[in-house]
Order: structure tokens, then C-alpha cells, then sequence
């Protein structure tokens, strides 16, 4: 079976003051029909800029797609026209943010956003759409949804924003549907709220999520596979419960160990000494070495590549030795 | 011995702007009636959903937000009551360390002088011992004494929080207020600064009112915890019986909805304790449970009458259907 979204080799490139430097280097993942894929890593380790790929919205300048593919249902989006981009976009690929007034309109009703992004997409009348966009805010749980049509975003708590996000995304039933920190700003009973309906969504429409997350809890409860990002590299990738119980890479494992996790009675959390360098100082080793406890002078002086190891793919010279 | 603080009845409340001109104001009733107690040398975790007056309640208790009543007896002494002298100088027992480490430290002032402006404005030791002082700071919280003289914006987020807990230490206080202190940190630093933490409770005997949203955090800093909800302590007790064995379906619910790994969606996993829809706001009077409106246990009882906090078991819970979730 073809998987439904396939990156390829994938590298993003940033011009910036300290000249041009990799956000994305060799990233390949690969997204099966009706599965949930979660990106997981530290702040600035390039799950939102693989994000922005598949949809088509990496700015440019200063920004550049500068190798690799990204292939959804076979066809690249690599070098596609905007205007195919733009088609693609809503239809066959939707995302979620962080904020979700980012994306709605400030000064549109909540309903004829909906309605909106349902004509642009599909062959039927403005009454019809409305219909459509209540319907949805029902199915996305919104209590009153006839009346809640009417309000503006601004009128709305933050989780039922996000609701109405997902609405309007979902709205032409996507392939994939790509969910950058849906929940970072949300308090946590709400948080659930809206994983329990990504979920529920999935089952219904069918969509392939991609789940962007830092958060490893997340990663447990919503993921089928993960891909651990370093530095703008996948350092690890496999089953979520591989993953998570035969961890191999020192990122991974320090990323699951330092969690201050409910019930887990250790006094002091493993800490992951140090912090991600930036990008214009990586050098040509591997870039957690100056974190990492097993470095030694190859991970210092070359880069590891991905390759599936015991249970799954991981990028670790020390892994690859057996040095751990 | 009396406990380092011992909060009662404590209540905030905020005017609201008038509806129209002759409008009796609303008033916005942030903290009502809580009540807890901090021992020295532990840490009481505060813990609840926005705006449920988490910040309120930890600032209306140092008076630096006005409490509409009650009482804070800090080490016995009415903290409330204290002139404006004697709060000066009981300011530097208590000191406060924020979310945001980006915007609590002024970015002209190099950071040796952020550590040492406490004990300038209270007129600590002599220059001399100050400038000692702001060395061992360095020390303790992991900074290195050539980093000195660099301004904030040089640090990363997880060495600015360093820098505002070093200056936090710098008049040997014995409350430090801890609101979300590893909120806007990535997870790897948040177990750096933990860990900080938990190690400086430890040596210097420091109590902590730790504020925060994360379950996982407070479980790991805590020896209490208290449970808000809409301006109000839903369960407090000691920390094991509150995580293991809680009676408030409030509790129950943040529990189950706080991401864990021992949840996996390969084995089918579905959320126990759910609950709907958002908090409403905490403006006005209310009859009732403040929870009722989502309360998967909700009866007519909780809609007419205010369940008090009473012992249950291990906890304290205000309601009136307390146990285990069905
Ligand atoms: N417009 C830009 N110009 C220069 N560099 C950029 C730009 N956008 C992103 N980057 C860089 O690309 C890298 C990856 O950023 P990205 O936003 O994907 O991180 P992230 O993993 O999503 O982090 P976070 O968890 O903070 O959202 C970062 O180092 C960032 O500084
Ligand atoms: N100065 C103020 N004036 C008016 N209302 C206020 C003020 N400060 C807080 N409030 C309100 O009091 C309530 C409690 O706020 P508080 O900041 O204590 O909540 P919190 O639990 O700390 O939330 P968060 O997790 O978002 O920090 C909220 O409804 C808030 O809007
Ligand atoms: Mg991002
Ligand atoms: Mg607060």
C-alpha cells in the first residue's frame, strides 16, 4: 500500500542575518489513510515548518523547499502551481493551529466562515452552505449551534474556537488533516475535549491526522506512529508504543524520562542537560552531541543517518555501535 | 507550632464596570472563602483551570492584591492588619517567581544587578556583602559567575528562570511564591528548573505556594495540594491521597484528562471522567456548586446549596455526592 502522504528526503532552507541556514534536513515521513501520525520535539526543532510543507505555505522568501518531495496521493507538491496548491488546500489537505484566531476572521460570523469555506470547495448555494456550516458546529459538539452561527470568533471561549476550527476544516471531509499544537493554549479538561473529537472525526471522516505535539502524553494517547524531530532531523520513528517503550535514541529516551509524569516516584527528573543549539552553529556532527552522555568523537565529527534498528528506525552512531 | 502560613475565609473581589449609569457596579467575585495552611519547609500546590483564581488567591495572600476579606496569619502574625512599615519589612520573607521569564527581568540591567536590587531597595548588608551574596546566587542556581555581567536577552529561557530564582533567594526568604515557574519552558528545561527547585526546598528549608496547571508538575514539587475551581477550593489534602484517591469528580476529571503515557491509543484507550463544555465566568452571586454546571454527578441539591469543604477520608472536599468515580 502507497501511503497517503509521503515526504521525502525533505529539506527547508531559512536565508537569515547569520546567513542561510537548514530548518529541515533529510526528513521523511510517511502518512497512511485514516492513521495519526504525531511530530514530537523541543521548541524550534522544525515540526511547524514540516507543518507549513505539506500545506503549501512555507514563505518564501525567505524561505526555500530546496530538495526532497512531498507526495500526496502520488501527485508532488513540490514545485506544484499556487493555484493547484490553493485547490488542494481545504479539500484534500486542512490544518489546525495553535491560536486559533490566527486563522478565523476577527470580523465574520462563525457560521459564514463555515459556509464560506464550503462553497469554495463544494457545488452548492449560500442557503445550503449555511445549513452545512450549523450542522458541522453541531457535530463538533457546540451547544446551540444555530445561535452560536451568528456570534464572532471574539465571542467565544478559546476552546470553542478551536471547535470552530476544526469545523470549518473538516468541513470538506480532508484526507489529511494537520494539527499544529491544537490544544497548547487550552486548559486541560478542554484539551481533552478536543482530543477525544480529533478522534471521533477520524473515525468518521476517515482523515489522516498529522499531530504536531511537544508533549509525549499526547503523543501516548492519540498517536499510531511517531517521529521524533531534533534539530530539523527525524531522530527516531516507528509505532508509538515501540517508540515509547523500547525508546533508543538518548533524545527520545531523555524526552520520556524527564517528564514529571503522575505517580512516578523518583525525587530528581532526568534532565536533559544544555539546550538546542541554534541552527546556524550546527556543525557536521550529530546535533544533540553536545547534550548527549554517549558522544564521543565520530557523533562530534558525522552526522548519523536514519536506520531501522532493532525495532525501528533511529539516527545515533551510539545506537548503531551497541555503545548503548 | 503554627504553620508559616495559615490563610482563612480569604476573598477577592474586582469591580466591574457599571452596565449603565446608574447600574448598581458588578462585582466579580475571584477568590471566595478559601482557606488552607502552608508548614514550613513544604510546598502547597495550587491547581486548577484559567481564571480560576489561582494568581488571585497566591497574591490577595502577600497583599499585593487587596483581599476583600479574611485573615493570612504569616508564621501567626495577622498579615493583613500589619501597617504599611511593618509589611516593608516583612517583604523579604516573601518573594515571588513568575511564568515568564522574558518579561519579569528588565532587559537594560545586567543581570548581576537584577539578582542584587532586592537587597539594594531593602537595604541589606553592606555593598561589599551584597555584591558576596550575588555570587553564591550564581552558584546555587547553576549560573556561571562569568555571566555576570550579561544582559537577559544573552540567556535562554530556562537560564532567565535561573537568574528570577536567584534573585528571588537574594533576601533569604522564607515563602517563595512559584506562579506556573515552568509554564512557558520546553519539557527538557522544565526538569532542569524542577529539579532546581525541589533541590533549593530542600537545602534551605524554603516553603513554596506553587501555582500551576500541570498535574505532572505538581505531583512532583508538592507535599499539599488544593484544587480550584471558579474561585473556590473544590479538595485539598496530602498529595498521594489526593492524586490516588480523589473524591471531588472535579479532581477526578483533571486527572483524567491530563495526557499520561500509561494511556495508549494501540490499546483502545477511552476517557474515563469526562466532563462538557467550558467553565462559566466567575462574575456575580451564585447559589450552588461552583462545578454543577458540568458535573457529569450533578443533582437538584447541588443547584440550591453550596456544599462546604469537609473532611472526607484522606481529603477535604466540598461536595455533596464525594467518592470514587462510577
Ligand atoms: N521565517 C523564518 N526565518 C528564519 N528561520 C525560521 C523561520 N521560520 C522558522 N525558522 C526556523 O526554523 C526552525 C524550526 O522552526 P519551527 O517553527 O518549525 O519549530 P517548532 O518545532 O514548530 O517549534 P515550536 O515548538 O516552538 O513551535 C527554528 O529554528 C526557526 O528559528
Ligand atoms: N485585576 C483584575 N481585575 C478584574 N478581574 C480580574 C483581575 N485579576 C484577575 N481577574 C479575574 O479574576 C479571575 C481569577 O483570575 P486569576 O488570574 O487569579 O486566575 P488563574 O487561576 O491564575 O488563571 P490562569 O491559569 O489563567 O493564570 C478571572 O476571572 C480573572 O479574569
Ligand atoms: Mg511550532
Ligand atoms: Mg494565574
Amino acid at each position: 500500500m502507497t501511503p497517503l502522504l509521503e515526504i521525502d528526503n525533505l529539506r527547508v532552507t531559512f536565508d537569515t542575518r547569520h546567513g542561510m541556514v537548514t530548518a529541515l534536513d533529510s526528513v521523511s515521513l510517511h502518512l497512511n489513510a485514516g492513521e495519526t501520525l504525531g511530530v514530537v520535539g523541543e521548541s524550534g526543532c522544525g515540526k511547524s515548518i514540516t507543518a507549513l510543507s505539506v500545506m503549501g505555505l512555507i514563505p518564501q522568501p525567505p524561505g526555500r523547499i530546496a530538495g526532497g518531495s512531498i507526495r500526496l496521493n502520488g501527485e508532488d507538491l513540490v514545485g506544484a502551481e499556487p493555484a493547484r496548491l490553493r485547490s488542494l488546500r481545504g479539500s484534500d489537505v486542512a490544518m489546525i493551529f495553535q491560536e486559533p484566531m490566527t486563522s478565523l476572521n476577527p470580523v465574520l460570523r462563525c457560521g459564514d466562515q463555515i459556509a464560506e469555506a464550503v462553497m469554495l470547495h463544494q457545488n452548492v448555494d449560500s442557503a445550503r452552505a449555511s445549513r452545512l456550516a450549523v450542522e458541522l458546529l453541531d457535530r463538533v459538539g457546540i451547544p446551540a449551534p444555530a445561535q452560536r452561527a451568528r456570534d464572532y470568533p471574539h465571542q467565544l471561549s478559546g476552546g470553542m474556537r478551536q471547535r470552530v476550527m476544526i469545523a470549518m476544516a473538516v468541513s470538506c471531509r480532508p484526507k489529511v488533516l494537520v494539527a499544529d499544537e491544537p490544544t497548547t493554549a487550552l486548559d486541560v479538561t478542554v484539551q481533552a475535549q478536543i482530543f477525544d473529537l480529533l478522534n471521533e472525526i477520524q473515525r468518521d471522516v476517515g482523515a489522516a491526522i498529522l499531530l504536531i505535539t511537544h508533549d509525549m502524553g499526547a503523543i501516548s494517547e492519540m498517536a499510531d506512529r511517531v517521529a521524533v524531530m531534533y534539530a530539523g532531523r527525524v531522530v527516531e520513528q516507528g509505532k508509538a508504543d515501540d517508540v515509547l517503550d523500547h525508546a533508543e535514541h538518548p533524545y527520545t529516551r531523555g524526552l520520556i524520562d524527564c517528564i514529571p509524569a503522575l505517580g512516578r516516584r523518583d525525587d530528581t527528573l532526568r534532565e536533559i542537560p544544555g539546550v538546542v543549539p541554534p541552527l546556524h552553529l550546527l556543525g557536521d556532527g550529530c546535533a544533540f552531541a553536545s547534550r548527549c552522555a554517549h558522544a564521543d568523537r565520530r557523533c562530534l565529527a558525522q552526522k548519523p543517518v536514519l536506520t531501522k534498528w532493532r525495532h525501528h528506525p533511529v539516527a545515533c552512531h551510539a545506537v548503531e555501535e551497541g555503545r548503548i | 507550632m503554627t504553620a508559616l502560613l495559615d490563610v482563612r475565609d480569604l476573598s477577592v473581589r474586582f469591580a466591574m464596570p457599571r452596565p449603565s449609569l446608574f447600574a448598581p457596579r458588578p462585582h466579580l467575585e475571584a477568590v471566595r472563602q478559601v482557606s488552607f495552611t502552608l508548614e514550613r519547609g513544604e510546598a502547597l500546590g495550587i491547581v486548577g483551570e484559567s481564571g480560576s483564581g489561582k494568581t488571585t488567591t497566591a497574591m490577595a495572600a502577600i497583599r499585593l492584591v487587596n483581599a476583600a476579606g479574611g485573615q493570612v496569619l504569616f508564621d501567626g502574625e495577622d498579615l493583613l492588619g500589619l501597617d504599611e512599615k511593618a509589611m516593608r519589612a516583612r517583604r523579604r520573607d516573601i518573594q515571588l517567581i513568575f511564568q515568564d521569564p522574558y518579561s519579569s527581568l528588565d532587559p537594560r540591567a545586567r543581570v548581576a544587578d537584577i539578582v542584587r536590587e532586592p537587597m539594594d531597595l531593602m537595604q541589606i548588608g553592606t555593598p561589599a556583602e551584597r555584591r558576596r551574596r550575588v555570587g553564591e546566587l550564581f552558584e546555587l542556581v547553576g549560573l556561571r559567575p562569568d555571566q555576570m555581567n550579561l544582559f537577559p536577552h544573552q540567556f535562554s529561557g530556562g537560564q532567565r528562570q535561573r537568574i528570577s530564582i536567584a534573585r528571588a533567594l537574594a533576601t533569604h526568604p522564607r515563602l517563595v511564591v512559584c506562579d506556573e515557574p515552568v509554564s512557558a519552558l520546553d519539557v527538557a528545561i522544565q526538569a532542569q528548573i524542577l529539579n532546581l527547585l525541589a533541590r533549593l526546598k530542600a537545602e534551605l528549608g524554603l516553603s513554596y505556594l506553587f501555582i500551576s496547571h500541570d498535574l505532572g508538575v505538581v505531583w512532583h514539587v508538592c507535599d499539599h495540594v488544593a484544587v480550584m475551581y471558579l474561585g473556590q477550593i473544590v479538595e485539598s489534602g496530602p498529595r498521594d491521597a489526593l492524586f490516588e484517591t480523589p473524591q471531588h469528580p472535579y479532581t477526578q476529571a483533571l486527572l483524567a484528562a491530563a495526557p499520561s503515557l500509561a494511556r495508549r491509543k494501540s490499546r483502545g484507550y477511552v476517557r474515563p471522567v469526562k466532563v462538557s463544555g467550558d467553565p462559566a465566568g466567575p462574575i456575580g452571586q451564585r447559589t450552588g456548586c461552583p462545578f454543577a454546571g458540568r458535573c457529569p454527578r450533578v443533582r437538584d441539591l447541588c443547584r440550591d446549596t453550596a456544599p462546604a469543604l469537609t473532611r472526607q477520608g484522606p481529603t477535604d472536599v466540598a461536595c455533596h455526592f464525594p467518592g470514587p468515580p462510577d
